[in-house]
């Protein structure tokens, strides 16, 4: 006889994602889904840590993805409209090493505050969704949803619900799956999804969502069983067993994978049964979409609509139907591929003009000391995301506010060294930057912050933040000081000016050689906040040799002329071109009055 | 009036292509006319090209259009650009001596165009090339150029002095508005007999 093992459906999920070759698990405790981070912090090969809430584990779980290790993040239902930030923008960027979001919902409120059904969360999201209706499958579904992760490039959501979560049975062990190690390789127009790049990751998607499609035909996971009575039942999760259980006689389409659903198995289920209906709990995720294939169906009308539902509840609510004359059978009538857009095509031969760091921004002195280091800066949103886009190519990745910490503290963890730094703005970091830095901290991920203060919420017109105290009126109100708070945490910090270059060269050099994770607030004000220039530079044309180093920092008032760099009236006199110049060829000139 | 008219306005973020657009919109309002207006700004304080459209009528519907009869340029190339989204007999009212380098022209990746005349002349559009530079710093301040271009544009627009005076007073701060008054004739005085048909 087959060794077996007795599992909860929680504990099939940690063992299956150990099986799966995951070796970083993270999540935020919620009932029912607690106990897969509990299983998994005791077994070998996976690290699992509890994150500050979903979504930091959301965005954890990524940067070790990122890394080149398969993760898993766990959450209750209600978690993942925490991390449904995150989770919305990784459909688009896609993962390295496969991804898998569990959600586990909570029918009947046992210990929830709503029943909200997140099977819409994969709709929404246009990801693939595995659902598991007994401890056996949620062991055995890891492999598939890690395979599918990484085939389809994209996050899977693996959506349990109360009674597969905490539901014990038999587990057949298997043996482990061989995984091939991903190496981390920068891509912007992948990870940083600023407009241009995100409007052309969105078009795969919807290309994605078509395949997905075709591959939840032929999965193995969807199975048409036969019956003998002419009425069929289509189910997923749990409720696929309360229906087998109910109506033994019935055929069965069971859903293994539920999104996107398999209209041509749907339909050879209607070939063989004049009468169907769809058992499912909560909401008629399946049913609207069968409805929409203009097929009758026997649904919400008699399953319940909220609540758990059960073997007994099953039976009684379509007994009265089952019996019924059946309706008038009909053709499905599947919906078209959709119309994706094709890009409009610019104007050809005229120079585009894309948004830039403004001239004497001073997120460019901190790019310009962070290149000269090796770690993959992970983005945030701000102006500085425009630091990503060539010549400066100063970001790696872009998923939603206040992601950057979270993805290099799963970045570096998942590497067991400080390969990632986190470059986040001041108002961005008060968005959600604070509780990435609390999680970095308790769950000891080293790595470089850099917080690039400007004093504003900048990109979007100057508005105030918690660390300026300014109100929408312009009046001022109390200020939190980042470095004492991130002090208060227990975060080495260190403020520096960041019109000082070489004070921040240095600062940047001690931080990536010290252990640990430190914070770097460069502090300048907005450019744009500031009614006069700092200085003039000028250009000594005999020592300027057109190296390109001035070029290379992305000022747009910087030309290569002729012979020599040109300095264009929109010069604010920062002076980082002095700074990087090698052959003292600019040169600071005396501010004239009235200039 | 017969239909929907559709002006747009574009530049370089910061040239004031929203006040240009604030100035129409309240010119068309008005003359009694239904007006409708739309802008991408996101990007507008970071050197990008900025479009906004304004659109008025008896009963404006839609607040975007592919198309438009007038474009106000408030920069060379970015009128270059919108020559395509003219139509057929449509007028592009260009700040012709405005040059704002683009990066990729300063790194000498790209050149600047200087086809506007040609440009606009096989496409069939009616091309107003105005020194609004000129007229602005005539008018006592270089950053008056977008509403001089819009002084230049009013000659191909169906409303009345009085009208565009409520539109430049409605939407033009107090302390500022004189100059721009001033810009706003200059303009419309540098369109010459000739170009007007």
């Amino acid at each position: 006889m087959e060794r077996t093992v007795f599992f909860s459906g929680n504990e099939a999920i940690a063992h299956g994602a150990v099986r799966a070759g995951a070796g970083f698990a993270c999540g935020y405790p919620g009932t029912p889904s607690t106990e897969i981070l509990e299983t998994a912090a005791h077994l070998k090969g996976i690290h699992a840590e509890w994150c500050i809430n979903e979504k930091v584990a959301l965005e954890t779980a990524v940067g070790a993805s990122l890394a080149g290790v398969r993760s898993i993040v766990t959450m209750k239902h209600v978690g993942l409209n925490v991390a449904a930030d995150p989770f919305m923008t990784l459909s688009l960027t896609g993962v390295n090493a496969g991804l898998v979001v569990v959600s586990a919902d909570d029918p009947g409120m046992h210990s929830s505050q709503n029943e909200q059904d997140n099977r819409n969360y994969a709709r929404f999201a246009k990801v693939p969704m595995l659902e598991p209706s007994d401890s056996q499958e949620a062991y055995d579904y890891l492999a598939e949803a890690f395979a599918l992760s990484e085939e389809f490039d994209t996050p899977v959501l693996l959506r349990t619900t109360t009674r597969v979560s905490h539901g014990r049975g038999r587990v057949v062990p298997r043996v482990p799956v061989p995984v091939e190690p991903r190496d981390y390789a920068r891509d912007i127009s992948k990870y940083v999804m600023v407009p241009q790049y995100a409007r052309v990751r969105n078009r795969l998607v919807l290309e994605r969502l078509q395949a997905l499609r075709l591959r939840s035909e032929q999965s193995s996971l969807n199975v048409l069983e036969a019956g003998t009575a002419d009425f069929g039942i289509i189910a997923s999760g749990v409720a696929y067993t309360y229906a087998r259980e109910a109506f033994p006689k019935a055929w069965s389409l069971k859903l293994g994978m539920s999104n996107p659903l398999p209209y041509a198995k749907i339909a050879r289920l209607y070939e063989q049964v004049s009468r169907v209906a769809v058992v499912e709990e909560l909401d008629p995720f399946i049913e609207e979409q069968v409805r929409a294939l203009g097929l009758p169906v026997i649904g919400k009308e008699a399953i319940p609509a909220d609540g758990e539902l059960d073997q007994d509840v099953v039976a009684r609510a379509l007994e009265p139907f089952v019996t019924r004359k059946a309706p008038r059978r009909r053709r499905p009538v599947f919906p078209p591929a959709p119309h994706i857009t094709t890009p409009p095509e610019p104007p050809a031969g005229l120079p585009v003009r894309p948004p830039v760091l403004c001239p004497g921004c001073t997120h460019r002195s901190v790019y310009t000391g962070m290149r000269r280091h090796k770690l993959a800066p992970m983005g945030d949103i701000g102006c500085y995301t425009l630091g990503a886009l060539p010549p400066l190519l100063a970001l790696d990745s872009c998923l939603c506010m206040g992601a950057s910490i979270g993805m290099m503290a799963g970045f570096n963890k998942a590497l067991g060294r400080k390969g990632a730094a986190a470059v986040i703005g001041d108002s961005t970091f008060f968005h959600s930057g604070i509780t990435a830095l609390i999680d970095a901290y308790y769950n000891e991920a080293p790595g470089l912050v850099m917080v690039l203060d400007n004093r504003t919420t900048a990109m979007t017109g100057h508005q105030g933040h918690p660390g300026t105290g300014v109100r929408p009126d312009r009046t001022q109100g109390p200020a939190v000081d980042i470095q004492r708070l991130c002090e208060g945490i227990g975060v080495r910090c260190a403020t520096v000016d960041a019109n000082d270059y070489g004070a921040l060269d240095t600062a940047i050099r001690a931080e990536v050689d010290a252990p640990g994770l430190g914070v770097i607030v460069a502090l300048a004000p907005c450019v744009l906040t500031l009614r006069e220039r700092a200085g003039e530079i000028v250009v000594d044309e005999e020592r300027c040799n057109l190296c390109g180093l001035c070029i290379d920092i992305g000022c747009p008032a910087i030309a290569p002329g002729e012979t020599a760099v040109e300095i264009t009236d929109a010069c604010t006199g920062c002076a980082l071109c002095v700074e990087v110049c090698r052959r003292g060829a600019l040169v600071r000139a005396g501010v004239e009055d009235g200039a | 009036m017969n239909g929907t008219t559709t002006v747009s306005l574009v530049g370089v973020g910061g040239q004031g292509i929203l006040l240009a657009a604030a100035i129409l919109a309240e010119t068309a309002a008005a003359e009694g006319l239904d007006v409708k207006a739309s802008e991408v700004k996101g990007m507008a304080q970071r050197g990008g090209s900025v479009l906004s459209t304004v659109r008025f009528g008896d009963k404006v519907w839609s607040p975007v259009a592919r198309y438009a009869d007038v474009v106000v340029a408030t920069e060379a190339l970015e009128g270059r650009r919108a020559l395509g989204m003219l139509t057929p007999r449509g007028t592009l009212v260009c700040a012709a001596t405005t040059r704002i380098i683009p990066g990729s022209v300063l790194r000498h990746e790209d050149e600047y165009p200087d086809d506007l005349a040609a440009a606009a002349a096989a496409r069939g559009v009616r091309l107003l090339a105005v020194d609004a530079e000129g007229l602005a710093r005539e008018a006592g301040t270089l950053r008056a150029v977008n509403v001089a271009l819009l002084g230049a544009a009013s000659t191909a627009l169906p409303f009345s002095q009085e009208s565009w005076r409520r539109g430049l007073a409605a939407a033009v701060p107090a302390k500022i508005l004189e100059v721009n008054e001033r810009a706003f004739a200059l303009g419309r005085e540098s369109v010459g007999e000739e170009d007007e048909q």
